[in-house]
Parts: C-alpha cells; structure tokens; sequence
C-alpha cells in the first residue's frame, strides 16, 4: 500500500481530531486529501512525536494523530519511552515506514535491514495498543480501534516507497502556527494568545 | 549542593510567571527543583530523554495553551539546538529555558561547556540572563516570561550555583 492510499482511506474516519505530521511526504500529502486549520505541519527531523505528545497532554480530550516516519522514529526513538512514561490517553502515533529518508533521495533508514519492529519496540517501551499492519483494511481497523478506546496507541504501518505528487502546504511555519492555534482556541474555548497590550494602553499614573 | 529554600523561590518564580508545564532532564545542581516539581501539585513535570524532546512537548503544550518551560543543563541545551533552530524559533514558540550553567567561573568541571554557552545562544539569537543573586531571581525569571511572551521565541535564564 501506498502512503497517500492510505491517507484516502482513514480520511472517512476523521471528524475533529489533530494532526502533527512529519517533515517531507507526509505533510503535503495529508494536507491535500484532508486540508484543514486542525494540520500542523514539523520541521525537525524526530520532533513530530514529541510535539504530539506535548500537545496531547495539554488538550487532554482531543485525540491527537502524530504521522511520522521511520527515518524520523530512528532519530528520536527515545520518544517511545517517553510516551510510555506518559501515557496519553488521546495519542495515536502512527509511524508511515516507507524504509528510506524519502525527502533526502532514498538512502536507506534502519529499517531496510529488516531486523527492527518498531510495533515490539513501541510495545516493549509500554505503548500496550500497539499493532503492526501492511493492507489498507487493517490499517483502517487499527485506526478504528485507536479513536474508540483509550491510548497511547502505536501502528507501524508497513508502506510502499513513493510519494504522490500533490501541490505542497500553501502556506509557511508561523501562518500554519497561528492557524492551528486560533483553530484550537476556537474549538477547545481556551485562550493561547494574549492580547499584547503597548504600555500606552495601560492606565499609568499622571503628573497633572 | 543546591539548597531547597532556594529553588522554592525559583519555583514560586515561575508559577507566578504563569508557566504551567515544565519539562526536565537532571543534573545534580537541579536536583532540589526537581524534586520539588516531582511534589509539585499546579505545575505539570514532564521528564524527558533527551533535550530536544523536551523542546518537542514543550511545543506541542503550548500549541494547546500551556505556558511552558523547559529546565537542564547546558550541555542539553547543545543536545537541543536544532529543536531550538528549526521549531521553536522558526515557528516562534515561547519557551523558557531553565539552564544550569556548568562550567561558570568557580567551576572545574565542564569548563568547555561553560566557555561556548553563551556564544550559542548569541549565535541562536536567544536572548538570556545569567541569573548570579537569589534576591533577583523572581524578578529576572517574570522578566523573562513576558520577553518570551511578547517575541514569541526561547529566552533562557542562566542558573548560577548561586542561585540554585
């Protein structure tokens, strides 16, 4: 199966819930089969399911889905047992192993060799929801399971190399910023944003 | 050794600062802080890993509402500088970074990490503090919350030994 196959087939599953996702492929292909102010795209390579955590503990009743890849995980395959730690309920990390650096021209990440599985590392970190799936029909019944029941939730999901040509996000890291933030305060009813007050604006005492 | 009485004030500091959520990786120097976050019933504590991760959640928290920081050694914060780079300051995340300064004057060990500290963060452009009196620590810490706030980018507040 193919990522952006993928992407169209747990689309129909999604209502209101967040999306951190991985530099490169993952980004621009989820953002064209389901745009939406709810997307926020990462920039670090490994970060994204760090972000996701620290999103999903602040907005505890939100599931949060975090997209990353496998040459992402490898880079911060520490945040597993981080998430373990954790245990966010709301958190369904999904790792989209194509087995290469897909936005750096193909070399191979540490999956290639076949010798690691990173459902069983994620398990063995204390992520008990934690499946590995290769057809698009498990995949949708993972994701299923995921948004039913309590987390954290892990799937690796088992992908073919290639990326879908779509048009990429039209618009920059802060744009996206105050976009997802503004979505969520509208949403969520919490204030992220102060008003910046000018010191003019504040009631200072007067000589006269 | 660093004393409790001291970082109850660095605690209460940041609580008044409005931070809510922290995240940590130790050092001995900070071993009062932690503990008292570990206690702590307001604040919520995140231990990290590694550094950059703590970079990572204390993104995604914000992003949801939290007002965070993130506390650790200086040789972490080399461990997150491009979290720093290519998160925090390109998506212009406020971040307090609670950094014990090893390798300070006085110091023998870590000397290295003390000398390029402070060109780091010059290089990062992150504007800091070192923190040096404990009777200007509440002050210097809510200084830094609001330069935080209203550039939207990290600042860092360097721990002395004296302050800790």
């Amino acid at each position: 199966m193919k990522r952006y196959e993928c992407f169209q087939a747990i689309a129909p599953l999604i209502k209101d819930e967040l999306f951190v996702t991985t530099a490169g492929g993952a980004t621009s292909e989820w953002s064209a089969v389901r745009p939406g102010d709810g997307n926020f795209q990462v920039k670090t390579l490994g970060l994204c399911s760090s972000i996701g955590l620290g999103l999903a503990i602040a907005v505890p009743r939100r599931k949060v889905f975090v997209f990353d890849g496998d040459g992402a995980l490898w880079m911060n395959f520490g945040s597993l047992a981080t998430i373990g730690l954790h245990q966010p309920k709301n958190l369904i990390h999904i790792c989209w192993d194509n087995r290469e650096y897909e936005s750096s021209g193909g070399e191979p990440t540490v999956s290639r060799a076949g010798k690691i599985n990173f459902a069983e590392s994620a398990r063995a970190a204390g992520i008990q929801s934690s499946r590995s799936v290769e057809m698009a029909k498990e995949l949708v019944e993972a994701v299923r399971h995921a948004l039913d029941h309590d987390g954290p939730h892990f799937i690796w999901a088992r992908i073919e190399p290639g990326r879908t040509k779509v048009p990429p996000l039209p618009y920059d890291e802060l744009e996206n910023k105050y976009r997802f933030i503004r979505y969520l305060e509208k949403t969520e009813n919490i204030a992220v944003l102060k008003t910046p007050l000018p010191h003019s604006y504040e009631e200072t005492p007067r000589k006269t | 050794m660093s004393s409790p009485e001291r970082s109850r004030q660095i605690l209460a500091g940041l609580k008044e600062a409005g931070i809510n959520l922290i995240t940590s990786v130790p050092d001995i120097n900070l071993l009062d802080l932690i503990n008292l976050l570990y206690e702590d019933k307001d604040v919520t504590h995140m231990p990290v890993g590694r550094e950059e991760e703590g970079i990572g959640v204390c993104t995604g928290a914000y992003l949801g509402g939290r007002r965070v920081a993130m506390l650790m050694q200086n040789g972490g914060l080399m461990n997150s500088c491009n979290g720093l780079t290519t998160t925090a300051l390109q998506f212009g995340i406020p971040i307090l970074l609670l950094v014990y300064y090893a390798g300070d004057m006085g110091d023998n060990a870590f000397h290295m990490l003390g000398l390029v500290t402070e060109p780091v963060l010059d290089g990062l452009g992150i504007k800091y503090t070192v923190l040096r009196e404990p009777a200007k620590v509440k002050e210097q810490i809510a200084a830094a919350a609001t330069a935080a706030e209203a550039s939207k980018r990290p600042v860092a507040l360097l721990l002395t030994r004296a302050v800790l």
